[in-house]
């Protein structure tokens, strides 16, 4: 056994090098995908594609930094082909032993990781772009490129922004990378333009030639003959007679001898097998494989595809962790900022300190933001959230703060109660939020989870924060 | 001018009525008898006749809104798509609205295959069809025929615009009489302000269409439904196949018809609105390549109207005598009755030129205001004309006879008919091979 070998320490789940950590994900039911965050960087075991494109997906789409940005290396078992993988890794490596020649590059990225300043964006386009600058630059990249992709719903993926988007909603990167543009994060370069489908805005669709009048793909086709001699014109069907395959006109029986000499043909035409409708040109349509609407070609949306630069502003934002969007959030009335709560959390500890009360710290979170913000858009999405934060406000005391951890959480103080009221006034903002949502958003499944935990004065006011929303994905 | 003057009152007042007819003989017999007298004889008939039919006029009328079939409207033509909209337009304002229009672009250059897919498409038309290599007007109409699904088949220019109530007026004839297989429609002239040569032809088409074709209609003499507005049913267009070559196509398929022993009718009231040519020298190729398929079509092609065979009818032949003489003979007649004054009457020349003048000038100012109280559809204000009037014989006398002689000169001799580019070469030497 080599020196090097004897330094790579195996322990269960995970390998140890030199002071480095290494998440070993073998299996699909192993992971919790927080673990990561308690490793330096994530190896995979790529027994097969599908496999891997989960794994990769579920990390590298987490909410914390601390996950989506985690160094990730495949153990080669199968070739993997997929690109969104490939962009997403950053490097493979063929057995464990390898591990050490790793190292470097891991560190190299940890170091820039470090350097990568995170604020609390609100608004869930901020989010995105923070997400996916952060990626970039800690990868020293500055191009986001295009890539086609057969999983794409949009036909195309921009890896380290789609990952975060099953594929029903992938169309919404278009809007994150747009207000990226016009908030001044990239450069676009036309690379490409695709054709969605008008109802669901989904790429894959089945081009078909239809009968004008009834959309039926069902046709057959036939020359139009001319005869000079007596000018008429008909489809060759009109011209064969029964007896032997020579063509002979119906008008005036004359045999149709040299074409261009005594006829030509001087078109086709189609005729429609399902409503007998002739024609000469088709229509084209194109069948959504998703909602199946027919989409006639101009009713098509077109979104261009273009290329992204990463702009000196875009540089600065993504080391400072700031990135405030055209569309952000306002502060909304009723609420105080993270910052603001996190101070009067630690304030409240140290209160408690001295005295013998029982607070407790809540948050609200939307499980689901992604699915829901795509599919309402920015503007409804902040009415939604003063929607929500209206209804909380009033069903606590005036003493109370509320604040937005990020679009899709909420946190709220609940001092001076025992937990278990605290717990029942949760459970009644709930009730009447789901109530309001189904009612102003149909169609729209929102989940909310929550969480309540008492404050305990031993514990610092920054893990009551961690401890209460790190169960939310 | 005085000497002018004194002299021409002197021939005036010595000519005796023997005399008068000597000298006048062609204007007599030929121009007044039947240009006038004749004609405004039987005008009067067709509107006794109108009178006591329209009982059976209102009953056609009922019965055609009762089985409501379908009439297929056919608008064969190249580089066309300008005007089409205009005629889409014109047709959705018809009251009579079960109809099917198929559009046939005859191998355009422009952008007419634009302008009618995009008119398909938006349903303003029924059936597009491009023929992408150019086979002459027949084609197209064949084409347009080939794919026609209804009762009746109409066939427009595209140029033209129609009365709203144009295809009703051009179906209702068939509904009167089952006999009639053929209705002609009145194409009267849009841009008649446009120049002198579009204001001349106005008055022409009001005497010879408007006038002319009701008079030779009630005779049964009516020759040529104008391929800008025709109606025919559809099973007698299946039976002689559609139009042959042309130009001329649309007084060879009149004739075609008449000859399986339909009659042709002429429809007043079904109007339609044209542009005709604006200068002279355009209207005179355009003449020249009517005035030649006259030749080609009635003296060559059908002349069997003629022979007293099983297929003889009184009315085809009369047709065919009163076109021949009136379009051919008479014009020949005329070089004659020039040759006879000049020859016989070389002093008075002068004098009878200018009495010809008169006499021609009067009649038309008579039959312009007589016939303008018989026309019922006006698209142009009646006074409007009246300065024009003393041109017409100019127009009629000099102008239209030169071309018609140079057109019969062209074709008895050389068959040029063949050589008109309106007709693709390709064809028009299968029809001159074969006597077409």
């Amino acid at each position: 056994m080599s020196r090097i070998e004897e330094n790579i320490e195996h322990l269960d789940g995970s390998i140890k090098f030199e002071g480095i950590s290494f998440l070993l994900i073998e299996h699909l039911d192993s992971l919790r995908v927080d673990e990561a965050q308690f490793h330096e960087a994530v190896i995979i075991d790529g027994k097969d594609e599908s496999f891997v494109r989960q794994i990769v997906k579920r990390i590298r789409s987490h909410a914390k930094p601390e996950v989506y940005l985690k160094p990730i290396f495949l153990l080669k078992g199968v070739n993997i082909i997929d690109p969104l993988v490939n962009q997403l890794i950053d490097g493979s490596l063929y057995s464990l032993e390898q591990i050490p020649y790793i190292k470097d590059e891991v560190e190299k990225l940890l170091a820039s990781i470090k350097e990568i300043q995170f604020s609390r964006a609100i608004s869930f386009e901020a989010q995105m772009i923070v997400k996916m600058i952060s990626f970039l630059h800690s990868r020293h990249k500055t191009l986001l490129e295009p890539i086609p992709y057969a999983y794409s719903d949009v036909n195309y993926t921009y890896p380290c922004l789609s990952v975060n988007f099953n594929h029903t909603e992938e169309f919404a990167v278009f809007d994150i990378l747009d207000q990226a543009v016009y908030d001044g994060i990239f450069t676009a370069e036309f690379v490409d333009r695709i054709y969605l489908c008008s109802q669901c805005s989904n790429g894959r669709m089945s081009y078909r030639e239809v009968c004008p009048k009834c959309n039926s793909s069902n046709s057959s086709t036939d020359d139009i003959v001319h005869h000079f001699p007596c000018g008429f014109v008909g489809p060759m069907s009109d011209f064969k007679n029964e007896i032997d395959d020579e063509l002979d006109c119906p008008k005036c029986n004359k045999r149709l001898r040299h074409i261009g000499v005594d006829y030509d043909k001087p078109s086709v035409i189609h005729t429609c097998l399902n409503c007998s409708h002739k024609f000469q040109d088709y229509f084209v349509k194109a069948k959504c494989l998703t909602c199946s609407h027919d989409n006639s070609v101009e009713q098509l949306k077109t979104k261009q595809i273009n290329r992204y630069t990463l702009t000196q502003k875009g540089v600065y934002a993504a080391l400072n962790g700031y990135v405030s969007t055209s569309k952000d959030i306002d502060e909304i009335i009723g609420t105080v900022k993270y910052d603001t709560f996190r101070t009067m959390l630690k304030y409240e500890i140290e209160r408690l300190k001295q005295t013998d009360g029982s607070s407790n710290i809540c948050a609200i979170h939307i499980n689901n933001p992604n699915e829901i913000y795509s599919s309402i858009g920015s503007e409804a999405q902040q009415g939604m959230l003063k929607d929500v934060v209206r209804i909380i406000r009033s069903n606590i005391r005036s003493a109370d703060v509320i604040a937005f951890q990020d679009s899709s959480t909420i946190v709220l103080s609940m001092y001076e109660i025992p937990k278990k009221i605290a717990n029942r006034i949760l459970d009644e903002i709930i009730n009447i939020l789901e109530r309001l949502m189904k009612t102003a958003f149909k169609g729209v499944q929102i989940e909310f989870v929550t969480n309540v935990i008492k404050l305990e004065q031993t514990i610092s006011h920054e893990l009551h924060l961690h401890n209460l929303t790190k169960d939310f994905t | 001018m005085h000497d002018f003057l004194d002299n021409y009152i002197r021939f005036l007042t010595s000519l005796s009525f023997n005399h008068f007819v000597r000298l006048f003989w062609f204007y007599i017999f030929f121009e007044f008898a039947r240009y006038f007298v004749l004609e405004f004889i039987i005008l009067n008939f067709v509107m006794l006749r109108k009178y006591f039919e329209r009982d059976k006029y209102k009953k056609a009328k009922k019965d055609l809104f009762f089985e409501y079939p379908l009439i297929s409207i056919l608008v064969p033509g190249k580089n066309e798509g300008k005007h089409l909209y205009k005629l889409v337009n014109s047709l959705s304002e018809q009251t009579y609205q079960n109809i099917e229009i198929i559009v046939v672009d005859d191998g355009s250059d422009d952008d007419t295959p634009i302008i009618g897919k995009s008119l398909e498409k938006a349903g303003k038309i029924d059936t597009f069809l491009r023929n992408e290599v150019r086979g002459g007007k027949a084609s197209g109409a064949n084409l347009a025929f080939r794919y026609a699904k209804g009762k009746f088949i109409v066939h427009l220019d595209a140029d033209c615009s129609y009365d709203r109530d144009a295809i009703e007026q051009i179906i209702i004839p068939f509904y009167m009489d089952d006999n009639i297989g053929g209705v002609g429609g009145n194409v009267m002239v849009r841009n008649y302000k446009e120049s002198l040569a579009t204001t001349l032809q106005t008055i022409e088409y009001y005497d010879t269409i408007s006038i002319g074709r009701m008079v030779t209609s009630h005779l049964g003499w009516y020759r040529v439904i104008s391929g800008a507005f025709g109606a025919f049913k559809k099973d007698i267009l299946d039976n002689i196949g559609g139009w042959d070559i042309g130009p001329g196509l649309d007084g060879d398929i009149t004739v075609k018809v008449r000859k399986l022993g339909y009659k042709i009718h002429f429809a007043d009231e079904a109007v339609c609105l044209t542009s005709v040519p604006r200068n002279f020298k355009i209207l005179a190729k355009q003449r020249l390549r009517w005035d030649k398929s006259i030749v080609r079509f009635r003296v060559r092609k059908h002349r069997d109207v003629m022979y007293p065979n099983q297929h003889f009818k009184f009315s085809g032949f009369f047709s065919f005598v009163e076109n021949i003489m009136f379009s051919i003979i008479l014009n020949v007649k005329w070089y004659f009755y020039l040759g006879d004054m000049l020859y016989n009457f070389p002093s008075a020349w002068l004098a009878i030129f200018f009495t010809n003048i008169l006499l021609y000038t009067g009649t038309n100012y008579l039959k312009y205001i007589l016939y303008s109280l018989y026309r019922k559809r006006k698209n142009a204000p009646m006074s409007y004309f009246l300065i024009y009037i003393p041109c017409m014989v100019i127009y009629f006398g000099f102008y239209m006879r030169v071309v018609r002689t140079i057109a019969h000169i062209q074709e008895f001799l050389f068959k040029k008919s063949y050589e008109d580019p309106w007709n693709p070469l390709k064809t028009s030497q299968h029809a001159k091979k074969m006597g077409l």
